[in-house]
């Protein structure tokens, strides 16, 4: 089910009133709450219900397992053995036909006769995000940051449907508390709820999917036919049009959540007006970064085995954050880069310890010299994200430099303003949003709902007909 | 993102919630209840006319019949009060035309060539008819200064293949007109006129070749432009009917000394379509065979497996390629590119056209 349908509507509707209703017995809530995260689900295509519950099963045998044991070793051994059956059917869904093509092509490269079946396998939607969460589940049971919880809170941690689809990736002490507690029905942060669904909306429909077919999917899709201007445009646009179609989810999802009485955590704090890549990860996919960071990178050694060890360290988190969001070679690439980048900015950061390189000043000029050169790099990355292969996205970085002077037809008016907006949205001072919503909050009941489907009625008319689907269900 | 001190386990920072929540007094869940459905009803009423014009647009069914059945009395209800009129003058505004159809007006796929061209690709004589031509024809030899002009038109599987027809031919050569629309077909010109639009490109482009593929989404009645049914899915006059669509839409692109690549539709992983496939098939192979400068292209045996099933790989020597989308239905970049060159070599057999045109 998709946030901005009809369909969901109707069922939030019916949710929201049973959510309330049975608040005062958390049985009965826990079941109702599961029952209809697995409609939420369910929606899409039924059978993948019982991948969810699959893994949720596998997850808690884990965490029980994990939390039975006393020896250490035996403790990480059984840990292990847990994750690993619990990314198993990540890895089977999203990588096994990336695997048997390479393979199979590597083989008659070599003249070897490799056959491995050759199957189709669609990635369910949504399995990459509740994953990563029962991993975390696993993993902090054996860290003993967390207690193993009931299968019901397990089950409902993992499928509670404001996250379920594209996160955000919430940790277990964030929601299993929640869930075991009766949620305050006397104060809902509704006006903060509905500024962040309409802001999620206007973001989605109006801006991303104006960019994505204006000129988006034109430069990508042939980038030889187009202008060094559009193609300079173009990846800009995609910048744009990326974050403000996950970011506009993640706000629907943590505005859903807020009027059930749930808090979850941010996922996007302005990662464009970071002044470097270190930074712009801690503002992007925030709930992405610090499961890499802590599942993966830490793990790993992190920064506390030496220099090359952390290098290295970051490259593998880069790498596989690549891979993770999409079996592909331009994915590992555009990880790869990103790990390039912050191998940089932390040598840059050691020689700045060790009083080798001075502290750039801290000047307005070299402030938005710093976020426009953050940007640059991000956006190159993104080029390789966005294209359908590393040869495509080279051709059209290519075109940056050699196609100028060129009709540039897609770079319109509309298309600057879009872009324009979406990057304003970075560098909006906080306080005129909280001026907007205390107006909101003296707002009776009535009034607020009608401004509202104004605003909606608004937001549905300026953008496309139909529902185009956000980028990151694809990871 | 890892130069943040270790540990660092603690709960992300709710920096948002904070924010948001700050200074404001909550409201009690009856109260939130009462402006959710206050603010989807009005909505709901605001964008009743533009609701009623999709869900008329759908294909018959249960869900086409319920909203219907909700939305009709609604909008007849709006329709005499004037709310219809105030709001469509809000979308006209809002730059929304509140009378095209759903699927897009004629002419609202802009063909992306800016005047007519200079060199017809078969002159004739001014004030007369075209004549039909009685066998196919090659087509012109392009220049880089008059390129061949190439129209892909259809639905989202002539919209994959518009995008990697530009990357198979050669800007020098081929000038790529993508007419692909989503969600559309020749059965519901109440949703998308695809042969008004097929008159407005051959006036406006007049492509040397056009390259169809339609069909997927034409498994339902056939309306006429208003809507209204003209010939029910399933009784024995649906098939003569969607030919004449066929043939009416291949006729048009072929005036004027035109020619057509009609692609046929691939098989999909749902095997219970196949059946209803193979009949378009056949009746895309049929109009080809009948009209001169159209060649039907055969991609069920193409993309099939060896046993003539479905399969998502595509086999060429001992490389193996992934060409199928996740539905099971369209095609993945790569089977978009192997597709269309597979296309422009069967156009150099059918009408010769110039293998410098198209890389392999």
């Amino acid at each position: 089910m998709l946030f901005p349908t009809t369909d969901f509507a109707i069922f939030f509707c019916i949710v929201f009133l049973g959510h309330w209703w049975l608040n005062h017995d958390r049985r009965l809530w826990k079941i109702f709450m599961i029952g209809a995260s697995y409609v939420f689900y369910g929606w899409w295509n039924w059978r993948y219900v019982f991948l969810l519950a699959g893994v949720s099963a596998i997850a808690q045998l884990a965490g029980t397992a994990v939390s039975r044991q006393q020896d250490q070793r035996r403790r990480m051994r059984v840990m292990a053995l847990g994750v690993a059956a619990t990314i198993a059917p990540l890895l089977y869904f999203k990588y096994y036909g990336f695997f048997t093509v390479n393979a199979a092509n590597a083989g008659s490269a070599l003249g070897l006769h490799v056959a491995p079946p050759l199957i189709q396998v669609v990635l369910p939607i949504g399995v990459s995000f509740y994953t990563f969460m029962a991993i975390a589940y696993v993993v902090d049971i054996y860290r003993r940051e967390f207690d193993l919880a009931s299968w019901s809170d397990l089950f409902l941690y993992l499928s509670f449907f404001p996250h379920l689809v594209a996160g955000p990736i919430v940790r277990p002490n964030e929601l299993i508390p929640q869930i075991d507690v009766r949620r305050d029905p006397r104060h809902i942060d509704v006006v903060g709820a509905l500024w962040l669904i309409l802001g999620g909306l206007f973001k989605k429909v109006v801006i991303a999917n104006y960019l994505a077919t204006a000129i988006v999917d034109p430069v990508f899709g042939d980038p030889a036919r187009h202008s060094g201007l559009e193609a300079v445009v173009g990846i800009v646009a995609y910048a744009v049009q990326i974050y403000c179609d996950f970011s506009g989810y993640t706000d629907i999802a943590i505005g859903v959540a807020k009027l059930l009485g749930f808090r979850f955590p941010q996922n996007f704090d302005r990662p464009y007006s970071a002044r470097t890549v270190q930074e712009f990860w801690r503002r992007w996919h925030m709930t992405l970064s610090r499961w890499l960071r802590d599942y993966l990178y830490i793990p790993l050694g992190g920064n506390r085995k030496g220099t090359t060890r952390t290098y290295v360290n970051l490259m593998i988190t880069m790498l596989l954050g690549g891979l993770w969001h999409g079996a592909a070679w331009h994915f590992v690439v555009w990880g790869g880069l990103h790990g390039v980048y912050l191998m940089v900015g932390h040598w840059k950061q050691e020689k700045r310890r060790a009083g080798m390189l001075a502290e750039p000043p801290d000047t307005p000029l070299m402030v938005w010299l710093q976020r426009l050169t953050t940007f640059v790099l991000v956006c190159i990355a993104w080029t390789l994200f966005r294209a359908d292969s590393v040869a495509t996205a080279l051709t059209l970085l290519g075109r940056t430099i050699a196609g100028w002077g060129e009709p540039s037809p897609l770079v319109t008016m509309p298309v600057l303003l879009a872009i324009g907006v979406g990057l304003a949205t970075q560098f909006t001072p906080h306080g005129l949003a909280e001026r907007i919503k205390a107006g909101a909050a003296r707002m009776n009941p009535v009034a607020l709902g009608f401004s509202a489907a104004v605003v909606l009625f608004v937001i549905t008319t300026l953008g496309p007909r139909g529902v185009a689907p956000f980028i990151y269900f694809q990871f | 993102m890892p130069e943040i001190p270790e540990p660092t386990t603690e709960p992300a920072p709710h920096t948002d919630d904070d924010r948001s929540a700050g200074g404001r007094a909550g409201m009690p869940a009856g109260r939130v209840f009462v402006v959710t459905v206050i603010c989807l009803v009005v909505w709901g009423l605001l964008y009743a006319p533009e609701l009623k014009r999709s869900s008329e647009a759908q294909p018959d069914g249960l869900r086409r019949t319920v909203s219907n059945t909700i939305l009709g009395p609604v909008v007849w209800a709006e329709d005499r009060i004037g709310v219809t009129a105030t709001v469509n003058a809000a979308s006209r505004a809002l730059g929304r035309d509140p009378n095209a159809a759903v699927g897009g007006s004629v002419g609202g796929i802009p063909v992306d060539i800016d005047q007519l061209p200079t060199v017809s690709p078969e002159p004739t004589p001014s004030g007369e008819p075209s004549q039909p031509v009685l066998v196919d024809t090659p087509l012109r030899e392009p220049t880089p200064n008059d390129p061949l002009r190439v129209a892909v038109v259809g639905d989202s599987l002539a919209a994959g293949v518009g995008y990697f027809a530009e990357r198979v031919f050669k800007p020098a050569f081929v000038n790529v007109i993508k007419q692909g629309r989503i969600s559309t077909g020749l059965t519901r010109p109440d949703y998308f006129d695809w042969q008004a639009q097929m008159r407005y490109i051959m006036q406006k482009a007049q492509p040397d070749l056009t390259i169809m593929m339609v069909g997927e989404n034409d498994q339902q009645s056939i309306r006429a432009p208003n809507g209204d049914v003209v010939t029910r899915i399933g009784t024995p006059a649906w098939g003569p009917a969607y030919r004449q669509q066929v043939q009416q839409f291949a006729e048009t692109a072929t005036q004027d000394g035109g020619h057509v690549v009609w692609i046929g539709l691939p098989n999909s992983s749902d095997t219970r379509r196949w059946p209803f496939v193979k009949f378009q098939n056949q009746i895309f192979q049929a109009v080809a065979r009948q009209l001169p400068n159209v060649a039907y292209y055969d991609t069920w045996d193409a993309f099939a497996a060896k046993d003539g099933g479905y399969t998502a790989y595509f086999r060429d020597g001992g490389h193996v390629t992934l060409v199928r989308a996740d539905d099971g239905v369209h095609f993945n970049s790569d089977g978009y590119t192997i597709l269309m060159q597979q296309v422009a070599a069967f156009a150099t057999t059918e009408f010769r056209l110039d293998p410098k045109t198209y890389g392999s």
